[in-house]
């Protein structure tokens, strides 16, 4: 479970005169409970990113709480961490390792031992349908391929928390059903709390059981999908999503996702 | 740091190791490039001088025109040197570097001038650019003094004057340095030789390990870890330095068989280097190598890629390969400073162990206490940009 209270966070551009503030999150709440796929909906440029790096510990919040069961990020990164699975918006991978290195790397760094991690490596492989990739190098590597094997790094720990930002992005279709089954699963079978950020609508009405919509780095709406539109009483989702998150008329979107 | 941080750390640099070992081709070029250099540079400088050495064991003097000139025929012979005619086209080859003796000029008048009193003029022709044939030219010219000498004496004589009182001083030249120390003339380029060896030996590791993690953004990832950011900068840092110390291994070592290829039996005579004076330089140059490692991790952890990084990294491969230039221009030789500067310190000592002088345990301990420093600095640098780094 994880617990988001009022994060702001802001960037500072240049120096000296040129020096440009930008509010990049100004009071995101919402709470992500187990068992569930709770969505992050946001234009580009809400802040989107920059939450989920502030949850994963790896940007310090300026005001606001996070906390992963029950443990404070701010106080307790690491042992946050550790009951984390973090895809993040880069995904880079070592090229000279084979995917099956890539990922047991990670399992050492969080401590898996070593026949624990390998038998993981082979659950995720079925699950993500990854299992000729394992043995090849990652150069190469076409997106999805990349994406599989990022992920299989991300849950090597078997994490009860999982994070992902954007996950689809340069998917195609199979490769995005796949996921889309894939974290079904994780879901039902494991009892997951999943956190999924992504700016299409289509995503999050198919598998999202709850939608935290994000706009100019504020929480502007939670609920189901269906509460959302009977909120807007609009039967469009994509109509909906505009009328929340800009108050029906497009206006103009932060420039930075910094 | 805890038994956690240090099994990340070990984690990462078993990887990063394993990384850069995967990294045929760059450590190929490394490897070929920095280890190779050494010996193939002394076996150069050894073929020189063993053609200087040859040339003047043979004792041959290149005449033109010799039958213009007995009287010096026969002193050039009673001096045990053989005559040789030159070439006709001599000027030519000496300056193609056909020819690798210089050629000496008789006038076809020279004994006639040289009766009556005047004084003939011989021309020793070289050519500057060709250095084997201007190496020669001051055992000609001495033998030309020698024949001077001789004949102003005979005239002296004749006239009842002893040669004696001519020469109011006798010069006599006496070289202290020992051998080791003429053989540290010719090797004066080896430390800077070992030491750019490692600098490009870690070179690599060092951008590919933080830019390069960077660029390829596995950097955000990483520290999605629970591992702490200094942890991760700790295994990072050894790997690089072992690496930059394992090419330091391989060229000291690669001295030792380097050695035997010398073609020159006074060069090898001088140019001594033994294992014990491998060691010493081991002691030197691994220290450094941490902090060398240090160092460009620190620069390049700034950079958002492993182009803009080896361009940053410029400035200290240009600072390392002038260091040598500081004892060249400064005239007052070593100061005690020296040994303050990384890198410049590990060059001066490693000169004074082949001139033959021993290391005092200060001596080292200077260095070594530079390069711990700076590895430290380097290092938490690099831990506090980590997250930093990552996010831009």
């Amino acid at each position: 479970m994880i617990e988001v209270q009022d994060l702001s966070r802001r960037f500072v551009q240049g120096r000296g005169r040129k020096a440009r503030t930008v509010q990049a999150v100004d009071g995101v709440s919402f709470t992500a409970a187990n068992g569930r796929i709770t969505g992050l909906l946001g234009p580009n440029g809400a802040g989107k990113t920059t939450t989920l790096r502030m949850v994963a510990a790896l940007l310090k919040p300026d005001a606001g709480r996070i906390t992963v069961d029950g443990l404070d990020v701010a106080a307790q990164p690491q042992q946050a961490l550790a009951r984390m699975g973090v895809l993040s918006d880069a995904r880079g991978l070592y090229t000279r390792l084979t995917a099956r290195e890539n990922i047991l790397y990670f399992a050492r760094l969080h401590g898996v031992p070593k026949e624990q991690a390998e038998a993981r490596v082979e659950t995720l492989a079925d699950m993500l349908e990854m299992r000729p990739l394992l043995q090849r190098r990652t150069e190469g590597f076409s997106q999805g391929e990349r994406m599989k094997t990022s992920l299989a790094r991300a849950l090597i720990h078997d994490p009860p928390n999982i994070i992902l930002d954007e996950p689809t992005n340069g998917l195609d279709v199979l490769a995005t059903r796949a996921l889309r089954e894939s974290l079904k699963r994780l879901r039902d079978e494991q009892g997951k709390c999943i956190i999924f950020s992504t700016h299409i609508m289509q995503e999050v009405e198919r598998l999202c059981d709850q939608v935290v919509v994000v706009a100019h780095g504020r929480t502007v709406a939670q609920g189901t999908v269906a509460e959302l539109s009977a909120r807007t009483g609009l039967a469009d989702f994509e109509e909906t999503f505009v009328t929340l998150a800009f108050g029906g008329g497009a206006q103009p979107q932060k420039g930075v996702d910094a | 740091m805890s038994t956690a941080a240090w099994a990340h750390a070990w984690a990462v640099f078993c990887k990063e190791l394993l990384d850069a070992l995967r990294d045929r081709r760059t450590l190929l070029m490394v490897l070929l490039s920095s280890v190779a250099m050494g010996p193939v540079v002394l076996v150069l400088i050894s073929t020189l001088a063993s053609s200087f050495e040859k040339r003047a064991e043979a004792r041959e003097v290149v005449v033109a025109g010799i039958t213009h000139a007995p009287g010096l025929r026969n002193y050039l012979e009673r001096q045990t040197y053989t005559v040789k005619e030159a070439p006709p086209d001599y000027e030519q080859q000496l300056k193609e570097s056909r020819l690798q003796d210089p050629v000496l000029v008789v006038p076809a008048d020279f004994e006639q001038t040289l009766r009556a009193g005047e004084a003939p003029v011989l021309v020793v022709v070289s050519h500057s650019a060709n250095q084997r044939a201007q190496g020669g030219v001051g055992r000609i010219a001495g033998l030309l003094r020698g024949y001077n000498q001789e004949q102003a004496a005979l005239r002296l004589l004749v006239r009842g004057v002893s040669p004696s009182l001519l020469q109011a001083v006798e010069v006599q030249e006496f070289d202290l340095a020992s051998p080791a120390t003429r053989g540290a003339q010719l090797s004066f380029m080896l430390p800077f030789f070992v030491l750019m060896a490692v600098l490009y030996g870690a070179l690599n590791a060092a951008l590919d390990t933080t830019a390069g993690e960077r660029e390829r953004g596995s950097l955000e990832p990483l520290l999605m870890n629970p591992a702490s950011p200094l942890a991760l900068t700790v295994g990072k840092w050894a790997a690089v330095s072992a690496v930059g110390m394992l090419i330091a291994v391989l060229s000291c070592l690669s001295f030792l068989p380097g050695q035997w290829l010398l073609r020159s039996e006074t060069l090898s005579a001088m140019f001594r280097f033994g294992p014990s004076d491998a060691a010493s330089f081991l002691a030197l140059l691994l220290p450094l190598a941490g902090a060398l490692s240090a160092a460009l991790m620190a620069i390049a952890i700034r950079c958002k890629s492993f182009k803009e990084a080896q361009a940053n990294a410029t400035v200290v491969l240009l600072a390392v390969s002038m260091l040598p230039l500081v004892s060249v221009f400064n005239p007052g030789g070593e100061a005690a400073w020296h040994l303050w500067v990384p890198a410049l310190g590990q060059i001066t000592l490693m000169g004074r162990v082949l001139k033959g002088e021993p290391l005092a345990a200060l001596d080292i301990g200077i260095p070594l206490l530079v390069s711990v420093a700076v590895a430290a600095v380097g290092v938490w640098f690099v831990a506090r940009s980590l997250r930093a780094a990552a996010i831009k």
